[in-house]
């Protein structure tokens, strides 16, 4: 069964090691806004945020052009980091690239690597509690989306998706609807059918 | 406790001005994600109080010399709109008054956040009273605490506000503004559910060990209601999507990518 959990609930009467949830007195509560799944004791965070982890892969906006670095909006707390030398492509502020996280400094900046410029398109920023549901299981919806929308659309660990070509606005009412309906059944139907009588 | 010349009579036959009995607080409503640009909100209206609430962040803490590499730094703002009170404290700008709450609810919410998450980081949480009728920081902190947890910032608690006072002999909890003005005491005091810890107490008065332990005994009771009503808040957006398709066929739920 499942339920909606708010922070401090009560998850299960003995400790367990579950993410986003802690244990205290022999009891695990749920720190954030989640669904819980009692059989597979597992938290789905309804709200959340994103924090750089080792081999995320990301969308960012260049904030600052350094000589030898760019600094990378990643609607986190914490900064991305390029050194220009991984870079391929001249890089200027407001520029929308797509890379993955390759480490970590002490202040929790993250070092990027592999960065392609993403030209054109249209940036969404969504959730980042969202974006699993986005990718689907197996990336099965965000291929459907793909298919049946004819767009280009990377998806950002971080919370950004950009969309370019295709049926952009249709693909946008999925991913909005996508973010609002998460946490409910049936979801993949639901937006095979809105794709396929929007076309 | 600020009000002069002739103390009115506050308590008739055991009830309060307002029909209230002792153990009794006023109607109130929690609504959240109230505000689009904030990561959080709650709107509260508790009696005649109408407070927002919102949070920001968590963001780079700015100016740098505020950020702590080890955890998240709190910034809290409490404040009163000028057309909120008759009082003085209606004021636009900070004041004394509204510094020291600023302060205390800091506090609270340093102990309700798993602040250790964010190194080097800020939240901005704002406390803004519309309408004050006594016991806005209580009110204030009820709201902030779901405005918070609605931005998915993780905490070990959702932390609830309430005042406890004196009327003559009798303790009271709530109080309105007459209350508040004439009580032989006024406590305003914040627990944190789930341990029954006090995250907040102040006292504006005088009351005995023995006066004040009744007083908190009686606010956790009517905490329960308040938990409730701030979890019901915070379920409510999701539930109603919820219920629309439960009868659809179930599929997967998501698990968090790693």
């Amino acid at each position: 069964m499942q339920r909606i959990v708010v922070p401090g609930e009560k998850l299960e009467d003995k400790p367990l090691r579950i993410d986003e949830a802690f244990t205290e007195d022999g009891k695990t509560y749920s720190t954030i806004m989640s669904v819980y799944d009692e059989e597979r004791k597992v938290l789905t965070p309804l709200e959340g945020m994103w924090y750089p982890r080792m081999g995320d892969q990301v969308v960012g906006v260049v904030a600052e052009d350094k000589l030898s670095v760019y600094f990378i909006d990643l609607n986190s707390p914490y900064k991305g980091l390029i050194f220009a030398k991984d870079c391929n492509d001249d890089l200027m502020a407001g520029d929308i690239i797509e890379a993955s996280v390759k480490e970590l400094d002490k202040t929790k900046t993250a070092i990027l690597t592999r960065p392609r410029k993403l030209f054109g398109g249209k940036i969404l920023y969504v959730n980042p509690a969202k974006i699993p549901r986005i990718l689907g299981k197996g990336n099965t919806m965000i291929r459907q989306l793909t298919q049946l929308t004819q767009s280009s659309i990377t998806v950002g660990l971080n919370g950004l998706v950009w969309i370019k070509g295709g049926k952009v606005d249709l693909a946008t009412e999925a991913i909005v609807t996508i973010q609002q309906e998460a946490h409910t059944a049936g979801l993949t139907n639901r937006i095979k059918a809105l794709l396929e009588t929007g076309k | 406790m600020s009000g002069s010349g002739e103390k009115p009579v506050l308590i008739v036959d055991g009830k309060r001005l307002d029909g209230r009995l002792p153990g009794d607080i006023r109607p109130s409503r929690i609504e959240a994600n109230v505000l689009k640009n904030a990561a959080g909100s709650a709107y509260i209206e508790w009696g005649n109080n109408k407070i927002m609430a919102a949070v920001y962040g968590p963001s780079e803490a700015l100016p740098k010399h505020t950020s702590n590499p080890e955890r998240a730094v709190i910034k809290c703002r409490y404040q009163m709109a000028p057309f909120s009170s008759l009082e003085e404290h209606g004021r636009s700008g900070p004041n004394r008054r509204s510094i020291e709450i600023s302060k205390v609810i800091k506090e609270v919410f340093e102990n309700a956040i798993i602040t250790e998450n964010f190194p080097g980081s800020e939240i901005n949480i704002y406390v803004e009273v519309l309408q004050g009728d006594g016991g806005t920081r209580a009110a204030g902190v009820t709201a902030a605490a779901v405005a918070v947890a609605a931005s998915g910032i993780p905490m070990t608690d959702l932390p609830y506000g309430v005042s406890i006072g004196k009327i003559g002999d009798q303790i009271v909890i709530d109080l309105n503004k007459i209350e508040d003005n004439y009580s032989d005491a006024d406590v305003p005091i914040v627990i944190s559910p789930r341990t029954g810890r006090i995250l907040l107490l102040q006292m504006d008065g005088d009351m005995t060990k023995d006066e004040i332990n009744r007083g908190i005994r009686m606010a956790a009771d009517a905490g329960k209601m308040i938990s409730k009503m701030q979890s019901d808040a915070l379920k409510k957006q999701y539930m109603e999507i919820s219920e629309k398709y439960k009868n659809e066929a179930p599929s997967y739920t998501p698990q968090a990518q790693k």
